[in-house]
């Protein structure tokens, strides 16, 4: 049942009219030891085979991009005949999903017909961490803040966390369980960068602290990754190799006050990105949060899964710590989260691959199924302007 | 003035944020903008073209608020802080409204408190360079 929000036509042409049909990525790796260039290409390739599609079918390219890569290079590389549409996203981890929701925009307004998303990032070495190289002049809106010395992501989080735990009582134990739910899914996935090594509260207690109350076992990993998906609509997806995973509902918002990855001058400051975007998301769909089969919420810094469970209604402000205890967002609990691993234990690859593990959840095809899941819920990062989209099965 | 030759020094010249670092540099006051009207106070500043123009001010501001958060930061760092690790960041709330982001001064880490009240200090970076930072209001 498609949801009625008045001159809102272009989701309604949206909602279970397009499908992901493929999906590919390759190994994840500290140094993959080739340029996203050429990762780009073979991650969609393989996305394209786990389809059934050909390089001459895709007329559409949407990408998650910061490095100044290019479409044209990458659709040649591939074989792409000709693109009569494409895009890039920026702002990192809140672009995600934004990628899937222009592509099915393009495809709802005719404008492409099958539509290849990807990001590509080569993260893994230490030297290549974006805030280690912030130095002489600071221009814009991060001499708002770098000059201090506020620059790295994880304080940047951390000031919030610190916050949510002052305001309602959140202890370091909420954050470890995000972090420990995450190992203990990684611990399945043969791809998962951690998955050999598990995650225990004392352990997770006795991190060095990086940016307290962050420790380090509240910090993502950094990884070299490619990944992909392609995008078509639902009745042409009929005809394809996998069952069609359907985009039911695509948000983006950015809010009032953003500053790089924060938005400290919002009234309540706890407002995140995500609110403004769940408020759009959940508008546009028929289905809600507790409709969620489980949630693949995007996970940097392990509060931001604490704040993406409030801002996406799953549990009221300030509750977010709470929900997580008891193994209610582990396999098996009430809202399993970040089922393979996600950015904290999978691969860190601007939550690129929490869409992957949406469609393997829809697919049944995950190693940490959840059994008869319908629809899954996958976000972008709260804080910097973000994105959002509701996944769910035929 | 013995700026490590990697520190992040902001652009002083940007046209938006100009009145802030001169306010800092020549005359060691905190520099913030309001709308005329209303009187209100916002961060970070808009361009004074803002809807046609004529609509906002720049005003020293008492240069006191309250800690409304902080987080505590340690290695690895920007070679440009190290000598000031564990280094305070803050997110100070002006008693005019506003929150801006900045460092503490002359505070150890275990001194500080959510809602302790702060005052701002200014520590010359260079010739042209002047931060805004804070320290306890005792």
């Amino acid at each position: 049942m498609a949801v009625q929000v008045p001159g809102d036509d272009l989701f309604r042409r949206i909602q279970d009219r397009v499908a992901v049909v493929g999906i590919g990525h390759l190994p994840f790796a500290k140094d993959i030891g080739r340029p996203i260039s050429d990762t780009a290409v073979e991650a969609i390739q393989l996305a394209l085979d786990d389809a059934g599609l050909e390089p001459e079918d895709v007329d559409g390219m949407s990408m998650l991009e910061m490095e100044g890569t290019h479409e044209v290079s990458i659709a040649r590389r591939l074989g792409v005949q000709g693109l009569r549409w494409w895009d890039k996203i920026s702002y990192g981890g809140g672009a995600s999903c934004a990628t899937l929701a222009h592509a099915a925009a393009a495809i709802a307004a005719g404008l492409a017909t099958t539509v290849v998303c990807h990001r590509a990032r080569n993260r893994g070495a230490k030297t290549s961490r974006p805030w280690a190289q912030e130095r002489m002049l600071v221009r814009d809106d991060k001499a708002l803040h770098v000059p201090w010395g506020l620059v790295r992501p994880v304080d940047i989080i951390g000031m919030w966390a610190h916050r949510h735990m002052h305001e309602f009582g959140t202890r370091r134990e909420h954050f470890g369980n995000v972090a420990i739910a995450a190992r203990k899914h990684a611990g399945r996935n043969p791809h998962a960068m951690m998955r050999d090594r598990p995650l225990d509260v004392e352990t997770y207690l006795a991190g060095r602290p990086i940016g307290y109350p962050l420790t380090l076992h509240d910090c993502c990993l950094e990884t070299d990754g490619a990944l992909a998906c392609v995008v078509t609509s639902t009745e042409r997806a009929r005809d394809l190799r996998q069952p069609p995973v359907l985009v039911h509902a695509v948000a983006q918002a950015s809010g009032p006050n953003p500053v790089h990855l924060a938005n400290y001058n919002n009234t309540p400051a706890m407002e995140t990105t995500s609110v403004f975007c769940a408020r759009l998301l959940w508008q546009r769909s028929a289905l809600q949060p507790r409709d969620m089969d489980c949630a693949q919420i995007y996970d940097a810094f392990t509060p931001l899964v604490i704040t993406g469970l409030e801002d996406y209604g799953f549990c009221r402000r300030g509750e977010g710590g709470p929900f997580t205890e008891g193994g209610r967002i582990e396999l098996g609990g009430a809202l399993p989260v970040l089922t393979s691993g996600g950015g904290l234990a999978e691969a860190y690859v601007h939550g690129f691959n929490l869409i992957l593990e949406g469609v393997r959840q829809i697919r049944g095809t995950s190693v940490n199924q959840v059994p008869g899941c319908k629809a899954t819920l996958v976000t972008g990062a709260s804080g910097v302007a973000t994105s959002a989209v509701v996944l769910r099965a035929a | 003035m013995t700026v490590h030759p990697d520190y992040p020094l902001p652009d002083v010249d940007d046209p938006v944020m100009r009145p802030f670092w001169d306010g800092a540099r020549d005359e060691g006051r905190l520099m913030l903008q309001r709308e005329r009207t209303t009187g209100r106070a916002h961060w970070p500043p808009k361009p004074m073209y803002w809807k046609g123009g004529g609509r906002l001010e720049w005003f020293a501001a008492s240069g006191r608020g309250r800690i409304y958060s902080y987080v505590v930061a340690h290695e690895p760092f920007l070679p440009a802080f190290r000598h000031l690790l564990p280094l305070v960041l803050v997110l100070v709330e002006v008693d005019e409204g506003p929150r801006l982001v900045g460092h503490m001064v002359g505070c150890r880490p275990d001194e500080m408190a959510f809602g302790m009240r702060v005052r701002v200090v200014f520590e010359r970076l260079t010739e042209r360079v002047t931060l805004p930072v804070w320290e306890p209001d005792r």
